[in-house]
């Protein structure tokens, strides 16, 4: 189908069902679209899983185990849909080198505590809330439309399960020290989620054949605007604030900035550029190769027993 | 005890506002209020969960708590759970079984 058709019909409320009704453009940026958000999904899981251990109480550790369990369900949404598409999921999942996921820098990263997975779940999870909650409204891939009424009640549990661990903690002086801390690191990475500022990346395929609904810097203002409420009722400062004049939320430092990796530390006295946080993006965070390898270790030590009996 | 009743009401409404951690229905239209009662500045809540082995009953009972000491005049809340008559969908309001049904779950 034309580009310019299938945008303007898609733009006015046509649901794309199956693969008669795209074009190339739009099924690489629907496939494009589904892989990110299946790695993000799935990859959430490993760095939950660093600190699923400390978890207070038994009610907070089946908790934990099933938002795991979502998150792992909402990846075989999309890899599903990616299979449908014609992709060969088997090869991507156990078979792709670490550095070719599409999953979020941030969870590139171990946790330190149990307070971290509190905040992990309210930050990240409002922020795949946020993505989600925009496919589900506007997307115009029917399937994946669908399939998200799950996905986004879903994700508003592991948010409210973040919002309850960092409220809780912050009534004890030692874990309101660990919460802002953990803010401290997760707050911007949250807001990179949402990529390339508008400004230099107004428009996408994404855009125009309505995969998504918002731009970035919508979806952006968009978490800020129940992110930052939230913290101020609880008492963590985070570098955000409300403009009365503007309407808007404005971030107070540098952003994008530097990111000290070792320390887990935004250099705001170092602004950076888009095109390094891509480049950082790309070179992925210090845990990646050891997560992506931990989901693969299963299927590749089947595929050498199956060698080595054959 | 009419007017009891029409005062304990602003205390129905107010958990309206309670959200079931896990599906986004609130604690009176998933059915698990049975009872509240008002004693001087304390507030009686007898509840249920759906499963003995919830996870998120501290969850649910601090956040009905913690929206309860936000009336006027409450100064306590003290909740008794109790497990009989255990809960069912029956006990679902027709609010909470519209809700149930837009995410595709059955309420039957």
């Amino acid at each position: 189908m034309e580009a310019n058709l299938l945008k303007e019909k898609v733009n006015t409320g046509f649901i794309v069902e199956g693969s008669e009704d795209m074009n190339e453009e739009y099924l690489k940026a629907l496939k494009q679209t589904l892989l990110i958000v299946g790695d993000t999904e799935l990859l959430s899981v490993p760095p939950l899983l660093t600190v699923y251990d400390q978890a207070p109480t038994l009610n907070h550790k089946i908790t934990a185990l099933a938002i795991m369990q979502d998150e792992i369900g909402h990846a075989h949404i999309a890899y599903r849909l990616l299979k449908e598409l014609g992709e060969d999921v088997d090869e991507l999942l156990y078979n792709r080198e670490p550095n070719r996921w599409k999953n979020p820098y941030a969870f590139d990263f171990e946790l330190s505590n149990w307070v971290e997975l509190g905040v992990f779940n309210a930050y990240f999870d409002r922020a795949g809330y946020t993505l989600l909650g925009d496919a589900f409204e506007h997307t115009s891939y029917g399937p994946w439309k669908r399939a998200l009424v799950k996905v986004d009640k879903e994700e508003l549990f592991h948010l409210r399960n973040g919002e309850i661990i960092m409220r809780t903690a912050m009534k004890d002086p030692e874990l309101a020290e660990q919460v802002q801390k953990a803010s401290d690191w997760m707050f911007l990475m949250a807001l990179e989620f949402f990529g390339v500022a508008d400004d230099l990346k107004s428009r996408s395929a994404q855009l125009d054949y309505k995969l998504k609904g918002k731009t970035n810097d919508e979806l952006r203002q968009k978490w800020l605007s129940t992110a930052v409420p939230f913290c101020e009722s609880i008492g963590v400062s985070v570098p955000a604030h409300y403009d009365e004049n503007t309407k808007r939320y404005v971030i107070d430092v540098p952003f994008p900035c530097k990111f000290d990796v070792a320390n887990k530390k935004w250099l705001y006295d170092e602004p950076d550029t888009w095109e390094n946080v891509i480049k950082r993006f790309k070179d992925r965070g210090p845990r990646n190769a050891e997560f992506v390898q931990r989901l693969q270790k299963g299927a590749k030590e089947m595929e050498n027993l199956r060698k080595e009996v054959s | 005890m009419a007017v009891n009743v029409q005062s304990e009401q602003k205390y129905w409404d107010a958990l309206k506002e309670v959200m079931d951690p896990e599906f986004p229905i609130s604690v009176v239209d998933m059915g698990l209020i049975y009872d509240i009662k008002e004693q001087a500045d304390t507030i009686q809540v007898t509840m249920t969960f759906t499963a003995v082995g919830c996870a998120c009953t501290e969850w649910i009972k601090g956040d009905i708590e913690k929206r309860l000491l936000e009336e006027r005049n409450v100064h306590a809340v003290d909740i008794h759970v109790v497990w009989d008559p255990p809960w069912t969908v029956d006990r679902m309001t027709e609010e909470g079984r519209q809700k149930m049904r837009t995410w595709g779950v059955s309420s039957r």
